[in-house]
This record gives structure tokens, sequence and C-alpha cells, in this order.
């Protein structure tokens, strides 16, 4: 309720945003392959709902209020969130193509789609906030600059963006007027889609503020036409997955595309849509939802790339998985861009966490991303000095630690593809599961490792059998790689120290 | 690089006696602002804590080198992260 107040003083349409905050939602989240479980436990940890893992792989399913949308947003193993509007366990598809594709057009109308459409709503009144946080940080006239370009790429439809743009601009000219920071140029990410996303918002607000009669008269200016009811924008997405299906993704897309438009005369728009309906079909498996993200939520930490960014959900499944405990030190020997030590830090924060890495300009990359984190931590709470993360240039197979000191190793080790190569794999496994074994702390000490070169890491494992055994394997996906996770256990047999280390 | 990392660091320049890589001396040319030894029933002092806690985790030296105590190799430290790879003749 306090969410739905809160946006009622911001000016929002009250009246949707307070039902909104009251329906139970069933949220469907994407996360990646193989952590399924690992997200269903966060999940119940950190919003007490129970979550049921869906045959159709990387998604669950759990229930919350709509009030607790900001925490769901907040969930760390999950790329990609969705309300569902309703989910068939055992759809029966008619064989022939037309009379199957006739059958999800009529679905539409018979399907539920209010109360989703309410936390749709409430959902866009969050995003709003989070990016007026996000122009504080960003100054108004190169945004401005940066808007009219997008508007030139943009591409899709001349008409729409130039309107956008008018949008922007009479929202600069409302500014000075009292109490409106909401309608701020934003600041501009890089990416069209969040930009495109700022103009929607701009377009709405206005509308809300039109309909409140709170601004000044240079709001109503060229602007009649926003206040009364917009016309939405949407696009179908279907992912199809079975063999038994007489249709393709792109046909139920288009076909149930067009029974939606029919329902609620919503304009269909592929690339500037105000509402994605997403359609899951595997095998009888048929969800509909509508979307509540549009960029992937993986990369939130990182600000300076590599060429192998792991990401951030993938990264804190790895770390959940060796059960980090307050106190722990938490050591990346491989650490590329940070992403693993980053998001530990962020998450663990009672733990010490060490990324290193032998390459200077991933080194370099790593400290940038934790100067980057230390600033978005400056802006959020002042009284946060420092994060509990330290980056080292150092060799994975001539560690500078010493024996024994550290709890748990976390990493993502070179694949031979994109990094190395299988024949410099097959020296380095096994030198560097001695080395992790040499500095783990006998009996409590933990790996978490992710490898494609699944069989080099099998034979480099059976030869230090005295130092690891094996605990758990995850099977993975990573840019389309089959790869593995495994959680090992450091024996409690000493380390040999056959260097004169301490 | 933070004080607790350091306590972690050993060198590993080949060729040391048991235990002589640590501990690495920090040569930065700023005095220490605590006690050699913390004193007993230092666990209740919380005045004594908040130091400890500055200097293990806030505090950081980005400009300095870190000394291997039995061979004298230094490695230096720059923009706040230490370089302790060997070079490919010591290793």
């Amino acid at each position: 309720m306090a969410e739905a107040e809160a946006a009622g003083d911001a000016g929002l349409a009250p009246a949707a945003a307070q039902d909104g905050a009251e329906l139970a939602a069933v949220i469907g989240a994407t996360v990646p392959t193989g952590f399924e479980q690992t997200a269903a436990e966060e999940v119940r940890e950190k919003l007490g709902s129970a979550s049921r893992i869906s045959k159709d792989r990387g998604k669950i399913y759990f229930e919350v209020p709509a009030r607790s949308l900001p925490q769901v947003h907040r969930l760390r193993s999950v790329d990609n969130l969705f309300v569902v509007v309703q989910e068939f366990k055992d759809y029966q598809f008619k064989e022939n193509k037309e009379d199957a594709l006739k059958d999800l057009e009529e679905l539409v109308k018979t399907l539920p789609w209010t109360d989703p459409l309410k936390v749709w709503e409430l959902n866009n009144s969050l995003k709003k906030k989070k990016t007026k946080r996000k122009k504080h940080n960003l100054q108004s006239p190169a945004s401005r600059g940066k808007l009219s370009d997008a508007g030139e790429e943009g591409g899709a439809d001349q008409n729409n963006t130039n309107d956008q743009e008018d949008c922007a601009q009479n929202a600069v000219a409302v500014e000075p007027t009292g109490g409106q920071d909401k309608e701020n140029p934003q600041g501009v990410t890089s990416r069209n889609g969040v930009e495109e996303e700022e103009d929607n918002e701009q377009s709405e607000v206005k509308a809300e503020v039109q309909a409140s009669s709170e601004s000044g008269s240079k709001a109503d200016e060229g602007q009649t036409g926003e206040g009364e009811a917009k016309v939405l924008r949407f696009r179908v997405t279907c992912n199809r997955a079975g063999d038994k299906h007489s249709f393709t993704s792109n046909e139920a897309a288009r076909d149930f595309g067009g029974a939606v438009q029919e329902h609620f005369q919503w304009k269909a728009d592929m690339t500037h849509f105000d509402v994605e309906v997403l359609l899951n079909i595997h095998s009888n498996e048929v969800v509909v939802g509508i979307a509540l993200t549009e960029e992937s939520l993986h990369r939130r930490n990182i600000t300076h790339f590599g060429p192998t960014t792991l990401r951030s959900t993938l990264a804190y499944g790895m770390l959940r998985l060796c059960d980090p405990q307050p106190t722990d030190i938490i050591v990346d020997p491989m650490c590329g861009t940070g992403a693993i030590p980053i998001e530990g830090a962020a998450e663990w924060p009672c733990c010490y966490h060490i990324a290193g890495d032998n390459n200077p300009q991933a080194v370099k990359r790593a400290a940038n991303n934790i100067s980057s984190l230390l600033r978005k931590n400056e802006s959020k709470d002042s009284t946060a000095l420092g994060v509990p993360l330290d980056v080292i240039q150092w060799d994975i197979c001539r560690l500078p630690l010493r024996t024994g000191s550290v709890d748990v190793v976390v990493t993502d080790m070179p694949f031979g593809k994109r990094i190395g190569s299988k024949k410099k794999n097959w020296d380095l496994y096994p030198a560097c599961l001695m080395e992790m074994g040499r500095i783990c702390t006998p009996g409590t000490g933990r790996a978490v490792l992710l490898t494609q070169d699944k069989k080099c890491f099998a034979k480099a494992l059976s030869r230090v059998g005295h130092i690891w055994r094996r605990a758990q394997t995850v099977w993975v996906n990573v840019g389309g790689l089959h790869a593995a996770v495994y959680l090992l256990r450091r024996t409690s047999e000493p380390a040999q120290d056959t260097r004169p280390f301490w | 690089m933070k004080l607790l990392t350091h306590n972690l660091l050993s060198s590993h320049v080949p060729g040391l006696r048991p235990g002589g890589g640590f501990p690495l001396r920090i040569e930065l040319g700023r005095p220490s602002e605590l006690p050699p030894e913390p004193s007993p029933g230092y666990e209740a002092d919380e005045e004594f804590l908040r130091r400890l806690h500055h200097v293990l985790l806030e505090v950081e030296v980005l400009e300095g080198s870190l000394q291997c105590p039995d061979s004298g190799r230094r490695f230096p430290i720059s923009r706040g992260v230490p370089n302790l790879l060997l070079s490919e003749d010591e290793a």
C-alpha cells in the first residue's frame, strides 16, 4: 500500500497503481539454465515464496503480492521477469496448422488480462522511479543532444520518433516550473532500447501531469493529445520448443499478435513498444505473460567489458553454490573483468573478496569496475566507505598467497576457445588445481569452478584426488557453449609444501 | 591494496627458506597509527576495534612496493594494485 501511496503522491494515475499493489502476482523469471534451484532458494530467502521450476529450462515461477515488485527486481539470480497472464499445463494443439493457430487467436479474448496489466502498470511506475535516480548522475544538455540522435537511429517509425523528440523538448520547457523534476530530460545510457523506454515514460508522465493538473500553463502547450488515454504499442514475442507443433514461433507470434491487436485496439510496433506480450510454448506447456524487464539484468555490475565477461546472474549462482559464510576469504585467481568478486562483494559484504589475474588489461578493467561500484555505492549510501574487495596482478600457477589462508576459490576457468587454447589447458588445469588446493583451508575449503573443457578438467581432477573431492556438478549454458560448474570440497589433507612458502 | 590483503600475501621468489616470504614489508613512508601488539582484552575495546577495522579495510596503499623479507626482491604497487608476477628467469 505504501508503494501505491507514494506513486499517488508522484502524480501517477492513482487508481490503477493502488489496485495493482494489492494483487497477488504470479511472476515468471528467466535464470541461467542449471541454476533454477539456486534462484528458487534466493526467492524463498528474500521474498518468502516457494517457486515452481518449469520443465522449460531456465525458468522459475513464484507468487508474490504486487507491492513486492521492487524486491523482485533486486533478485540477483534472475535475468528477466514477466507477469503470468495464464499458464496451461497441458495444452492440446490441433494437428492442422490453421486450426492450431486459430485456437491461439481465439485464446486471446478468454485470457484474464486485467490483473496482470495492473501489475504491469505498477511495474512501470517503479521503472520511472529508477530512471529518476539515474538522471541525477547525468547532465541535461548532453542528454538532449543524445536523445535526438536516438530519434534518428530509432528507425522503425519515423513519425513516432519525431513525436518523441517533440515530447522531450516540450518537457524541457516545462522543467523550470516548480516541483516537476520527474520531467527532466533524462540522462541517457548508451543503449537505444533504454532511451526509448525513457521517451515513453516522458509522454506518460506528461499525460499524468495533465490529468492531475499540477503543472503550469507551459505543460498544456502542444500536448492536448497526450492528455487522453494513450494508445499502447505492443509486440508479441514467441518462444517455441518441442517437435509436435505444426507451426513456427513466427507464425504463432503473428497470429496471436493479430488477435491481441483486435482485442485491445493497441498498435503493433516491433521496436518501440510499451507492452511486450510473451507467448512461451514448450511442448504442451503454454505460458502467456507480459514482460516486466527490458534490459536484461545480467550485466548490472559491469561497466567495463572484456572479451568473455561473465553474466552477473551466473556469477551470483556460482557464489551461492559455495555457501559463503561471514568472514570467509573468497578468491578468484583468474578474475578477468572481475564479474565474480564484484558480485560477491555486493551481495556478501561480510566476506572478503580478492580478485587476481595475470593479464594487465584484465586487472585494469577489474579495478575500473570496482571504482564504478564504489561510485554507485557513494550516491546511494554515503556512509559506505570502501568495499571488501581487492585486486592483485599474479600468476595462477604461482599464487603469492599463504598456504591454507583462503576459504573459497571461485572462478571461470579458461575455456580454450575464446581465451587460451585446449593444449594450454592440458598443462594449466592440473597446475591450477594444485595451487588452489594449497591456498585453500584443509577440511572446510571449497572451490566452484566453471569450465567448458570438461574432459581436461576431469583428467586434472583425477590427479589431485588427495586434495579435492567432487561434491556437485551443474550443467550450464554460457554464450551458447555447454559448460559445467563443479563444486569441489577440500579434503583434510594438508598441502605439501614442496615450495618454500609460508 | 588493503592491509587485510597484505596479511594473506607471501613472497614466492624461488629458493627461500620456509616462511621466508612472509610478511612482505610495505614501503611507503607513513608510520602506523596502531600499537605494535594488541593490548589484552582488545576484543571489548570498541575504540581500538574501530581503528583496526579502519586500517585493515578502509585504508588503501595506492603507490609503493612490497619487499620480500628474505630475498629483498621488490614488488611494485601501482594505482592500488600490487604486481606480484615473477619474471621469466626468476620463476
